[in-house]
């Protein structure tokens, strides 16, 4: 009872700030958001499970891992990836990538470094976790807003 | 009845397969090159290998909730699968491997396995040794190993980790793992380990713990007649405490072993214990520069009858060293050592480029 009240606040709230940055001409194209197919089971990630899903470490829901998709489609989503998101330099984040695959056997996220492919990879995985520019998903009814990550 | 319950367990098994999970994989190359000339010798034997040329190779395979890992480390000297395990993750925190795997009760091998990149140093600690390079440790099991990571005390974390396989045999060169892809058909005992550690959270380094384990070792072949004439298997007991402090720019690692031998002969059983320990110190330096150094000793060593098997097993010895991290993923060191082994001693200096390739 409590937690879907809870999520409903969230996405109530969450509406409301899409609502506000799409009023205000000049936020809108600045704001990055985490993304997942408009069919995927996940309602809500926090900041700390996003990143521990970015930097390999297994998330699941309903017995299934996420698969996290790293967007490189934008060379401003390094900088945005490393501060916001991860929270390490691209030296740290290397080692910590380097150390998951040898001592917990775990999987880079994927890189993708065209629009295109990002949005075939989430079209066909529901599985798959994502960031994009607002501006490209806001009226894209396949894909589904989790969170903001970062806005101008 | 019983295959009734296999096709249930296959049918669970396979569920999640068939729920259309991509195939994803991850292949990792740790390639290395070092060489090591030795000075003021006073020990019959000072090295294993003078030149090593060798590549790690490691590949991950996952679908869904199940994982297949492996490690195939190829030199100059061998070509050995040396993990191979099929892993099933149970929850976000719990993941199940069945398989070959290095023993969780080894501090330095649990952190960097074979990749010589990720270790600041050459050499690794004598006491935490593969068994090939006539390491006094078990260090690759076949059987289930369990990792866990819970959260406790609000952002700590508590890792976990417990295992039980068959354990490598005590041979005339040393400690044999058992070797998947050339079974051998001798007698195998059983060892079991146990880890717990405690870290401030979920990436950090920094945490301390605690290490068990017992391992059986049969004896196979002619063994080295000082220490084991009528010798049929030793009960290896270890016990660790351990611990790591890693700030941005240093680090200190530390590991104090007490290791209860008891060696079953034919006609009697002998006891004996033996304590080893080390403690390395490493700073970031300018222009990518890392300095180390590092210490290890121990107590008992030189009246241990099971450490008389391994007579090159360094009781002390006093690392130094300077790495470069000239490019991104590659680096070159250079180290200093004087080692005072069992029955003698040495100085060495090496040189070493190992790099990571995606």
């Amino acid at each position: 009872m409590e937690r879907s009240s809870v999520l409903t606040m969230r996405r109530a709230i969450l509406f409301l700030l899409l609502l506000g940055i799409a009023a205000h001409g000049r936020a809108s194209p600045d704001t990055v958001v985490l993304v997942v197919p408009a069919d995927s089971k996940v309602i809500d990630l926090d900041s700390i499970t996003v990143r521990k899903l970015f930097l390999g470490l297994p998330v699941l829901i309903n017995g299934s891992p996420l698969h996290p998709l790293r967007n490189r489609s934008d060379a401003r989503f390094d900088s945005i990836f490393l501060q916001q998101i991860v929270a390490m330099s691209q030296s740290a984040y290397d080692r910590q990538m380097l150390i998951g695959v040898n001592r917990q056997r775990s999987m880079r996220p994927v890189e993708i470094t065209t629009s295109a492919r990002v949005l075939d990879e989430l079209y066909s995985d529901p599985n798959a976790v994502t960031f994009m520019w607002l501006r490209d998903v806001e009226h894209n009814p396949k894909m589904r807003v989790i969170r903001i990550l970062w806005s101008d | 009845m019983r295959g009734s319950l296999l096709l249930i367990v296959l049918f669970v098994l396979a569920a999640p397969l068939a729920r259309g999970d991509p195939l994803q994989h991850e292949f990792l190359l740790l390639p290395s090159a070092d060489v090591v000339g030795t000075f003021d010798r006073r020990a019959p034997v000072t090295q294993v290998n003078d030149a090593v040329l060798k590549a790690d190779l490691i590949l991950s395979l996952q679908k869904g909730p199940f994982k297949l890992f492996g490690e195939y480390l190829v030199s100059n000297h061998e070509a050995d699968l040396e993990r191979f395990q099929l892993g099933w993750q149970m929850s976000d925190d719990t993941v199940i491997w069945v398989g070959r795997y290095h023993q969780p009760t080894s501090v330095w091998n649990h952190d960097h396995h074979h990749g010589q990149y990720l270790q600041t140093s050459i050499t690794r600690p004598a006491i935490d040794e593969w068994e090939d390079l006539r390491g006094v440790l078990p260090q690759h099991f076949t059987g289930i190993l369990i990792e866990s990571s819970k959260q406790v005390f609000g952002t700590w974390r508590l890792r976990t980790a417990a295992a039980g396989g068959i354990a490598p045999q005590l041979t005339s060169v040393g400690l044999e793992p058992f070797d998947l892809v050339h079974p051998d058909g001798n007698r195998h005992q059983m060892g079991y380990q146990a880890r717990a550690s405690l870290h401030p959270g979920d990436f950090s380094e920094t945490g301390v713990g605690v290490l068990v384990a017992n391992d059986e070792l049969t004896s196979v072949g002619t063994l080295p007649p000082r220490a084991f004439r009528n010798f049929d298997h030793v009960d290896l007991r270890l016990f660790a405490l351990f611990g790591t402090y890693a700030a941005t720019d240093w680090k200190v690692l530390s590991a104090v072993y007490y290791a209860d031998a008891r060696l079953n002969y034919t006609t009697a059983v002998a006891r004996d214990s033996f304590i080893v320990g080390y403690v390395q110190f490493q700073r970031r330096l300018v222009f990518d520069f890392t300095g180390f150094a590092r210490w290890e000793d121990s107590s008992r060593a030189a009246d241990s009858a099971y450490l008389q098997g391994f007579e090159q097993f360094a009781r002390s010895r006093y690392v130094a060293g300077l790495r470069w991290d000239f490019q991104q993923r590659q680096a070159l060191t250079v180290q200093l050592s004087n080692s005072h082994t069992l029955d003698g001693r040495f100085s060495d200096v090496r040189l070493q480029w190992s790099a990571a390739l995606f």
